[in-house]
């Protein structure tokens, strides 16, 4: 399995720009790439406030403050919790390489005063005890799965491609995914995606996008484990994009200063 | 003849009827018969102890573990064995009441670890290594991981254990089997496979219960069958009551399926009680019946037939009556298949009784009675005389009589004060049978295979990131640990200290609770972000305020349970002065909660039934001191009874529990006939001791007979392979003779001793009197 990466949030955020709809029928493989490869912007800053539901309705909520860079060969992610008062300042930092190597990450606990370097490759992928993997969250190359489109179906009067995709890998852990993509802005409306077993496991929809800056971006997700019956919504504000964070935000002291 | 003509049609009519009925009843049983084998549908769904449990093991995903073992001589690294490890770990997520993280073992685990600078998290083995240093990493991993060695690795290294988390009731037979079948693929020379766990004992025990009852009735019923032949001398009397126990007991399942009441484990009692009860009918009927043709040779069947029923029907009532109070008597019961196993008695007594009046009489009027005659009656033999002698002795030593029983009275209730209840399901095994060695077996490498959940909990919110309330944690688990039969514990404190170490480049002086909130909590968010999330989610709620401590018990018994108990609750004000509740969750512990209750409940219904059956026989008899002379036997049998079980170290189970409402239920019918007989007899009487010897001789030889045939029958359950039926077998013959001897003796001599029935002091004579004029 590939390194994963603690801060691939943000590939979801950015998407998706604005794709011109090309002449003739686009198969289901074009389709997710456009997807896959929607311009995000060089830079993206802004809040997240990610909140866990579980089937007794008790939640648990988390605001962090974010950053991202990405330079082509090297993507730079830094994130700093807000809340709960007890993980304040606590940070995370993810460098993920173009070239495949496997990414760096660091965290660093206030408590501790100490930062230190994270190597993973347990069976975790979910993002942060959340509901998404973070496949989910669009670190899932295309190539890696089979892509048919379905059919084309309106929703939420949206036009949307609807796109079967099927991992190449048989031990992966959905046997499928049904996306529903906005036809004119090739941004994923809602996922579906099937367990092991074919069995509906996780519905994932996007609750509100915009344009930020330029660019398209998802404002606030949700995903909802359909057999746990656990959802977690990620809700970003004050997106900013392009504004030239400098290197030296993505730096191991600067972990260590604070939001 | 005449007359016998016209019953004659009245006779076919209550056996077509009683054919008709059975064939409905057999009918509905083979239609809608349903066998309840999930224990927590015994459990009282509303009992708070109950409730709370269900509601924690929701909380926090509490699941009986299916343990299997996967055991290699010569150690578990090398690449056969992890494969299995992995085959078996993967393969059980094909099984649909598996999820993915019902599933640990060694393969499916984490291996946190740190180093100077960093923090590594990596399975301990994904592709299955060949060389011996890629093995030799993974021995080492374990090794200093107290996660995994010792829970999932056994400390020697020859034994590793792949979980699989089971709901409780998802449990069935064909479960088990597939289960087993598909484990048992991974055994071979080298590698040993051992299946253990709650889940399979509770299984098996449902599936061998019944099949051992389903075996050793038969045989109980073909033992009573020939002792009965021996003692009635005729075929047809033998069968015919026989016939009336196997009907009684279809009306009673019958009736059960009508009314949609599953079969419970208790319920298989139900035979052993009607098969007791039932032949004692019969047994009191032929007795009158032979003593009419003995007094009236030749005499056609009807009128000895309208004899018999006119002078049984009476005490037979008043038995049958008295009896089925004494199984309502459970109704007080808080567990509803002991309700039911009551009712569904009561109702198959009812079914005997009127059976002994009507399908018996309407036998003998079609298939006519074949009456051997005097060369084979026992008196003649001696019994008479004997029953005279016995009485007289017993009469003129009564002092002797009463000294002994005091004596075993007073031994008794020594006994009775070591009478202990045992919630274990492997108790139920024998101590060499495979599920007790491979529970032995896995309970000696591992930390145990029960469990045992506390779950504190307080209002304030994040009241388990305080150093200190975690501390408590630690110590609990510490002393907890120091028992025996204590294996191991887990709880949020592991995961801390784990944390800890890790973050301090594994050092080992940092294997402790961090000392601050802000370190605890940030490393809870560490590990929920790069460990596995779900695994948290067992130990602690979202808001940090309710926490499960998992204690691993190397036995599953109450004694096993209580001790953990005893130690966990001298915490309890320690914890109550910091705002936190202690409750108790899990199957070992509703199982001790619940054998509690059958406890109670069983002793309020003896005393119920005690005393309902004592004012039944006051009003019956018309005396006060009837229903207390009357009451001596049954009261003499449920102390030696409890007592014997104290003294031979026999804990009270489900089923051994059930064992007083025969005592009374046999008792009480006993004394009933002796006293009615008694009755009668004085009127035609002049002296009170003739109607002693009478009444021991007449209903004395009944009641022995009856004895000695369900004696013999119960003793063949000595011989069942599953050791809660052997108990039950000699604790049932054990309490007829108590009754038998305690209504031929104590009873006989109170009766006479206190002038019982006697309303004309004339005729009262003494022994002494009585003895000379014999003489």
């Amino acid at each position: 399995m590939k390194t994963k990466t603690l801060f691939l949030m943000m590939t979801s955020l950015s998407l998706f720009a604005f794709v011109p709809h090309t002449m003739g029928q686009l198969t289901g493989s074009q389709i997710m790439e456009k997807v896959y490869n929607n311009p995000a912007g060089e830079d993206t800053q802004g809040s997240m406030t990610m909140t866990l539901t579980n089937n007794r309705g008790e939640q648990r909520i988390r605001t962090l403050s974010q950053f991202i860079k990405d330079d082509g060969a090297t993507e730079k992610k830094i994130m700093f919790f807000i809340t709960p008062a007890d993980v304040k300042n606590t940070s995370f930092m993810n460098w993920s390489y173009s070239d495949g190597r496997s990414d760096d990450q660091w965290i660093y606990l206030p408590a501790l005063k100490r930062t230190k370097r994270i190597s993973s490759d347990g069976k975790n992928d979910y993002f942060m005890g959340s509901d998404f993997t973070y496949d989910d969250l669009g670190d899932r190359h295309p190539d890696m799965d089979d892509h048919k489109l379905l059919r084309e179906e309106t929703v939420e009067g949206r036009a949307c491609y609807v796109v079967e995709s099927t991992p190449r890998d048989g031990d992966y852990m959905y046997s499928k995914t049904v996306t529903w993509v906005m036809k004119d802005n090739f941004l994923g409306l809602k996922r579906e995606f099937y367990d092991d077993r074919n069995t509906l496991l996780k519905t994932l929809s996007i609750q509100k996008f915009d344009k930020v800056d330029g660019f398209w971006t998802i404002l606030e997700t949700k995903m909802h484990n359909v057999q746990k019956d656990h959802t977690t919504v990620i809700k970003f504000t004050d997106v900013q994009k392009n504004k030239g964070i400098p290197d030296s935000r993505f730096t191991e002291r600067s972990m260590t200063l604070g939001n | 003849m005449n007359e016998l003509k016209k019953m004659k049609p009245v006779a076919w009519g209550i056996i077509l009827i009683t054919l008709a009925a059975s064939v409905f009843f057999m009918n509905s049983m083979r239609q809608n018969a349903r066998m309840e084998t999930n224990l927590d549908e015994y459990m009282p769904k509303t009992h708070p102890a109950f409730v709370y449990s269900d509601q924690a093991e929701e909380w926090f995903n509490i699941k009986d573990g299916i343990l299997i073992a996967i055991e290699n001589k010569t150690g578990i690294y090398n690449p056969e064995t992890l494969q299995a490890i992995k085959d078996i770990s993967l393969g059980l997520t094909g099984f649909p009441v598996f999820d993915e993280s019902d599933i640990m073992s060694l393969y499916t685990a984490d291996n946190i670890v740190g180093s100077e600078n960093g923090m590594d998290v990596k399975s301990f083995y994904e592709r299955v290594p060949s060389s011996t240093e890629k093995l030799d990493e993974i021995r080492t991993n374990v090794r200093t991981n107290d996660m995994v060695f010792g829970r999932m690795v056994s400390e020697d290294e020859t034994v590793a254990l792949v979980v699989a988390g089971m709901e409780s009731g998802t449990f069935t037979t064909e479960l088990h089997d597939s289960i087993v079948d598909y484990v048992r693929q991974y055994e071979n020379t080298d590698n040993r496979i051992y299946i253990a766990g709650r889940p399979i004992v509770e299984g098996t025990m449902a599936m061998l219960a019944p099949a051992d009852m389903k075996r050793m009735v038969p045989i109980v019923i073909i033992v009573i069958g020939i002792v009965l032949f021996l003692l009635l001398k005729s075929f047809r009397a033998t069968m015919t009551t026989l016939f009336t126990v196997f009907i009684s007991t279809i009306w009673a399942f019958g009736l059960m399926t009508v009314t949609g009441v599953p079969v419970y484990s208790v319920s298989t009692m139900i035979p052993v009680m009607l098969i007791a009860i039932g032949v004692a009918y019969g047994i009191y009927f032929y007795n009158h019946l032979n003593r009419y043709y003995q007094e009236h040779p030749g005499t056609p069947p009807l009128p000895a037939v309208k004899y018999t029923v006119r002078i049984l029907f009476v005490p037979l009532s008043m038995a049958a009556f008295t009896t089925i109070v004494g199984f309502l008597s459970l109704l007080s019961s808080q567990v509803y298949p002991i309700k039911y196993f009551g009712i569904f008695t009561a109702f198959g007594i009812f079914s005997a009784w009127v059976l002994a009046l009507t399908l018996l009489p309407a036998a003998i009027l079609i298939f006519g009675y074949r009456f051997k005659a005097k060369k084979t009656d026992v008196k003649n033999i001696g019994g008479g005389r004997a029953f005279r002698f016995i009485s007289n002795r017993l009469l003129l030593n009564r002092w002797w009589v009463y000294g002994i029983v005091g004596v075993l009275l007073i031994i008794s209730l020594v006994g009775i004060r070591k009478v202990w209840i045992n919630s274990s399901f492997l108790d139920k095994f024998e101590k060499d049978s495979q599920i007790a060695l491979t529970d032995a077996f896995v309970n000696s490498k591992f930390g145990g295979t029960s469990t045992l959940n506390v779950i504190l909990e307080s209002t304030q919110p994040d009241a388990f990131k305080q150093p200190e309330n975690l501390l408590i944690i630690d110590e609990i688990q510490n002393e907890t640990e120091k028992l025996m039969k204590v294996g191991n514990s887990f709880s949020l404190a592991d995961y801390l200290k784990r944390m800890n170490k890790v973050m301090n480049a594994d050092r080992d002086e940092f294997y402790s609770i961090p000392s601050d909130d802000e370190m605890v909590a940030q490393y809870l968010l560490l590990y929920e972000m790069s460990g596995d999330p779900e695994n948290l989610l067992k130990v602690i709620n979202y808001d940090y305020n309710r926490t499960n401590l998992t204690f691993q018990l190397k036995g599953d018994d109450s004694k096993t349970i209580d001790e953990a108990l005893g130690v966990i609750k001298q915490y309890e004000t320690r914890l109550n002065e910091r705002g936190i509740t202690l409750n108790y969750a899990g199957s070992g512990y509703k199982a001790l909660v619940f054998s509690d209750l059958i406890l109670q409940g069983q002793i309020k219904s003896l005393f119920i039934s005690l005393l309902t059956v004592m004012i039944l026989l006051i009003i019956m008899f018309r005396s006060l001191k009837a229903g207390l002379i009357g009451s001596v036997p049954i009261l003499i049998t449920a102390i030696l009874s409890f007592g014997l079980m104290g003294l031979l170290n026999i804990p009270l189970s489900t089923t051994t529990a059930l064992l007083s409402s025969i005592a009374i239920g046999i008792g009480i019918d006993y004394a009933i006939h002796f006293l009615q007989y008694y009755k009668l007899n004085l009127q035609h009487s002049r002296l009170k001791v003739t109607a002693i010897y009478r009444t021991m001789n007449q209903t004395g030889k009944a009641i022995m007979f009856n004895a000695i045939v369900v004696i013999s029958g119960f003793l063949v359950l000595t011989l069942s392979v599953f050791p809660p039926n052997r108990a039950l077998g000699a604790l049932v013959s054990l309490n007829m003779f108590t009754s038998l001897l305690g209504t031929l003796t104590i009873m006989m001599i109170l009766v006479f001793s206190y002038n019982l029935f006697v309303k004309n002091k004339g005729t009262k004579l003494n022994v002494k009197k009585q003895k000379q004029h014999s003489n």
